[in-house]
Order: structure tokens, then C-alpha cells, then sequence
């Protein structure tokens, strides 16, 4: 996708998209 | 570029509006609590856009967009941390220095350190001149790069944006403490999500898309378009390129670097302090890294698209300059766009530096007023004499940050500002962690922590700088040396009291849970 490997492709989206998802749990969590 | 009469207007109307905010903070700064915390009483957004735009700087934006320019993809990882930077900050160290900080009335991070381990002078000494020195070599970097951005936009001298702009800043720092530094940076922030999100991708599309730069850059070196660059320690005795800095361990040592280094920033956590509610630490760790990730990753691109139009000979970086792939996010922008709009570009580059160089200057304002003057020097001073004399310090800092960047780029320059951030994670990551979360840890643990990961990286940056290259960034030797003293130390010396640990809140969790029957302080949550 993008013209980039889809090794590249799926860590420069699923390692932010992560992140959100944990500090989401978080804020929900309190 | 041509001077033009339209760009200068531009900017004069959001610099008078820049004094303006500090001439009406002015008015609210009354004690040395709202110089320095703005009252603790700043709202959601102000807040969640300080703690971003605080460590957001000019640098950022220049040198994310030359780093990708230079190095491609295997560097995207920086901008995933740099962003999470903001959520460690606010989550890990915000939420419970707030709450400690409300109830025991800290006014900077020192005051904090001083108390979880029970040491006024010597580690709130320590800690002090390290976030004061640190702090000025940071801020030498900004101003070059804002002098840089507006004599190459308006054909002026260095010299003269120099003066130009640390004038202006210098200005509304003294005028309104951190009322101003937040109030601007809320402005600031705007400017600069709303400037990337129109210039990104209009570079971006000039460049032929995103598939078309990829498929340049992967004709470069087929590395480009890969996570990481391939290890070459200790097989070789150096990467194959001087860009292929970014292996998998590299970017492990990057990743504490940026992520927790970052984060204990004196610029950065001292905000925390200024929060209204509690409760902002809910959504304001999610909030600010959202925001900062899609402005980063943005930025980024913009880097990439300029190396595919440079290639194909659509733009060329200037010569004769030390750091010409600092140049490409303007050099694109201003591809992409008719020159009178190239004006944002300049605003954008101008928003992001002031708002990290106002930050600087009050902490070290701040630093010298209240930790040093007030706690050290002169405990019975009067609280007005408190906020003159931070006032004078931050006059003193601007003046000391001119002299130091009165040579057009030093040539040490990069290596000074990663020494800066090095020195922060192996000073401070460690002692914070450890206070605020481990209730062995003891005063002579935190001296020696700070004492050795000081030390510890400051030999590695030598090394790496003038020896031999690392197959790790030089700052996670001081800061593993950091970890061990603080671990180490702490169990050969005499447990604190649990008045103090209580006090502080010390313990493996992060919020206490509000009393309503349910739950112990100990509950990790």
C-alpha cells in the first residue's frame, strides 16, 4: 500500500493506532 | 526569496499580537504562583496544547522534515515517540505530581524532588542548574532556527531576525510569566496544526502522491521504504551509510530517549503543575498525542516528498549552508504554493519555535527566581522580590542565549541539542520513576542517580562525538548507569519515613481512587 512494503506499511499505522487505543483504555478506565 | 510588503505585514500583526497577549497577562500576575504556574488554573485545551507546542519546537519541524529528507522511513519511529513523549509526561509523571503538587503546593519539579527525598539543597541544587543548563543549550538551538527561517523568508540578516525575535519573545515571557507562555501557545498551536494540515499535503500532491515518492525514494536505497535500517554492530565497525543510524537497538536507545527523555524535559513537565482539574489527566494524555501524531507524521512526509522532487529535480536545497536539509520543508512548501502564500510556511516555522523558546525561558526564569534565589539563597525573601528577580533571570537567559548564537550555526549545534536531551534522561527519568512509583527509594539514591547518568552520558557523547561511533544513542549508557546507582544505592541506605512516602504518595500506583468505601490507596490504578 502507499507503494511501501507491508511491513512498513503495517507498523508505521498499527504502532500509533496502539498507543491511542491504550491511552483510550486509560481515559475510560478512570 | 523577495522581500515583500504583504509577508511583513503578516508577520508584524502576529507578533503585536503575540506582546498583546503578554500585556494583558501582565495584569493577571499578581504573585510568584501566577508567574510561574499561571494560577494553577489553566483550562483543558490551553493545557493539553501547552504541554504539545512546549515540546513541539522549530527544530522539530525543520529537522523532522531534513531526517526525512536524509534517512527516509526507518526514522518514522521518532515521530511515534516524540508524540508519545506527551502521553508519558501526562499520564506517568502528570497525574500523580499534580495531585502531590496541589496538596503539598509545589511550584517546580524541584520543589518536588526536594520533598519525596527530603533534600533541599542538595538534589533541588542538582536538579536545578542541570534543567538551567540544559534548558540554555536547547535554546541556543531554537534561535538559530528561527533566525535561520526568517532571514532566508525575508532576506534580513541573521543577526538582525536574531535580535527581532528574541525581542519578541523575550518581551511577553517577562510581561506575563506563564499566563503569556500558554495563552501564546494556545495561538501558536493553532497556527501550526492548521498550517501543516494545509501545507502537508499540498506537498504531499505536488510531488506526484504519496505511491510516486515512495517509488523514488526506494530507487535512493531500497532501505528507504523499510521500518529500519539493517544492524551492523558488531559485525562492522560502522553502519554502511552515515544514515543508516536507525537499526532495531538503535531505536530501542531512541525510544527511551525521546519517549522518557523528553518527557522529564524541565520545559515540558513543570506544566503539569498548571493544570485546573484534576480530571484533565483522563483525556489529555489520548488528546495530546493525537493531535501531535498526525502534525508529525505529516511533517515527515513533507521531508520524503522533498527528497523525490529534489530527485527529480523539481526543488534544490541551497549550498554554501552547514545544514541544507533543514531547508526542505520551506523549499517544498514554497514549491507547492504561489509565493504570497509561502508566507504561512514562514508563520508555521515561527509559531513552533517561539512556542518552545518562551517555555525555555520561563523555566529557566523560573528556576533561578524560585529554586535558587528563593529556596536556596533567600528564604525569607518577599514573594514580589521572588518574581523580579525570576523576571531578571529570564532577561539574563535571553541575553546569555543571543551570545551563544551570535555565530551563525555552530557546528556542534545538533550534537549540543542531543546532548541536551541525553543529559535529561539520564538525570532525571530515573529519580522520577523511582520517587514517584518505589517507595525504597532514598535520598542518597536519587544524588547518586543523577550524579552518575549525568556523568555517564556526558563521557558516551564525548565518545560518540569525538572517538568512535555507537551502535546505541550515547545517552542510554548514562541513563542504564542512572537505573543501577538508583537501585543499587537506595537499598545500601536507610529506608525514608512513611510520613514522607505518604505524603508524596509514593507506591506502585498512579491515581489514588477517590474515598467512597471501595478500594485502598495501594490499588494499582
Amino acid at each position: 500500500m502507499f507503494g511501501l512494503p507491508f511491513e512498513t506499511t503495517f507498523l508505521v499505522i498499527a504502532a500509533p493506532a496502539l498507543i491511542a487505543l491504550v491511552l483510550l483504555f486509560w481515559a475510560l478506565r478512570w | 526569496m523577495e522581500f515583500n510588503f504583504e509577508m511583513m505585514a503578516v508577520v508584524a500583526v502576529y507578533f503585536l499580537g503575540l506582546v498583546a497577549v503578554g500585556a494583558w497577562a501582565s495584569r493577571k500576575v499578581r504573585t510568584s504562583e501566577d508567574y510561574i504556574l499561571a494560577g494553577r488554573n489553566l483550562g483543558f485545551w490551553v493545557f493539553t496544547i501547552l504541554i504539545v507546542a512546549s515540546i513541539c519546537s522549530g527544530m522539530t519541524i525543520l529537522g523532522t522534515s531534513g531526517l526525512g529528507y536524509v534517512t527516509g522511513w526507518p526514522t518514522i519511529w521518532e515521530q511515534v515517540f516524540v508524540p508519545l513523549s506527551a502521553a508519558v509526561c501526562l499520564l506517568l509523571f502528570g497525574t500523580k505530581l499534580h495531585a502531590v503538587g496541589r496538596e503539598r503546593g509545589y511550584l517546580t519539579v524541584q520543589d518536588y524532588f526536594a520533598d519525596r527525598f527530603y533534600s533541599n539543597n542538595g538534589i533541588r541544587g542538582l536538579s536545578a542548574v542541570t534543567g538551567i543548563l540544559v534548558s540554555l543549550i536547547y535554546m541556543v538551538g531554537q534561535f538559530v532556527a528561527i533566525s535561520m527561517v526568517l532571514s532566508w523568508l525575508f532576506g534580513i540578516s541573521y543577526h538582525a531576525a536574531l535580535m527581532i525575535s528574541a525581542l519578541i519573545v523575550t518581551a511577553y515571557v517577562i510581561m506575563g510569566g506563564l499566563y503569556a507562555v500558554a495563552w501564546s501557545s494556545l495561538i501558536q498551536g493553532m497556527m501550526l496544526i492548521v498550517g501543516v494540515l494545509l501545507v502537508g499535503p499540498a506537498v504531499i500532491r505536488s510531488a506526484g502522491g504519496l505511491s510516486s515518492i515512495n517509488a523514488v525514494l526506494a530507487g535512493i536505497d531500497p532501505n528507504f521504504v523499510q521500518p529500519w535500517f539493517p544492524d551492523w554492530y558488531p559485525g562492522a565497525a560502522a553502519p554502511y551509510a552515515g544514515y543508516a543510524f536507525a537499526t532495531p537497538i538503535f531505536l530501542v536507545s531512541f525510544f527511551f530517549l525521546l519517549s522518557f527523555g523528553l518527557a522529564s524535559a524541565p520545559h515540558v513537565i513543570n506544566n503539569v503543575f498548571a493544570a485546573r482539574d484534576a480530571k484533565y489527566f483522563k483525556w489529555a494524555p489520548l488528546a495530546a498525542f493525537s493531535v501531535y501524531v498526525v502534525v508529525m507524521y505529516l511533517v515527515k512526509i513533507t521531508g520524503f516528498a522533498g527528497r523525490a522532487m529534489e530527485t527529480e529535480g523539481q526543488i534544490a536545497l541551497p549550498s554554501g549552508v552547514s545544514n541544507p536539509s533543514d531547508y526542505v520543508f520551506v523549499l517544498g512548501a514554497e514549491h507547492a504554493f504561489p509565493s504570497i502564500i509561502s508566507v504561512l510556511i514562514g508563520v508555521i516555522v515561527l509559531a513552533a519555535v517561539m512556542s518552545t523558546t518562551d517555555r525555555l525561558m520561563l523555566t529557566i526564569g523560573t528556576y533561578f527566581g524560585w529554586d535558587i534565589y528563593k529556596r536556596f539563597l533567600r528564604p525569607d525573601a518577599r514573594d514580589s522580590t521572588v518574581t523580579f528577580v525570576s523576571r531578571v533571570a529570564v532577561a539574563v537567559a535571553a541575553v546569555l542565549t543571543l551570545i551563544l548564537a551570535w555565530s551563525n550555526p555552530p557546528a556542534l549545534l545538533a550534537w549540543l541539542i542531543w546532548m541536551g536531551i541525553g543529559l535529561m534522561l539520564a538525570c532525571y527519568v530515573a529519580p522520577l520513576l523511582a520517587g514517584l512509583y518505589w517507595r525504597r527509594a532514598t535520598r542518597e539514591g536519587a544524588i547518586f542517580s543523577m550524579g552518575l547518568g549525568l556523568l555517564g552520558a556526558g563521557v558516551a557523547g564525548y565518545w560518540y562525538q569525538f572517538v568512535h561511533v555507537l551502535p546505541v544513542h550515547f545517552s542510554l549508557y548514562g541513563f542504564a548507569l542512572s537505573i543501577l546507582a538508583i537501585v543499587v544505592v537506595s537499598l545500601a541506605t536507610a529506608k525514608p519515613s512513611e510520613e514522607v512516602l505518604d505524603g508524596t504518595m509514593t507506591g506502585p500506583y498512579i491515581r489514588k481512587r477517590q474515598a467512597r468505601g471501595e478500594g485502598g490507596p495501594g490499588l494499582k490504578r
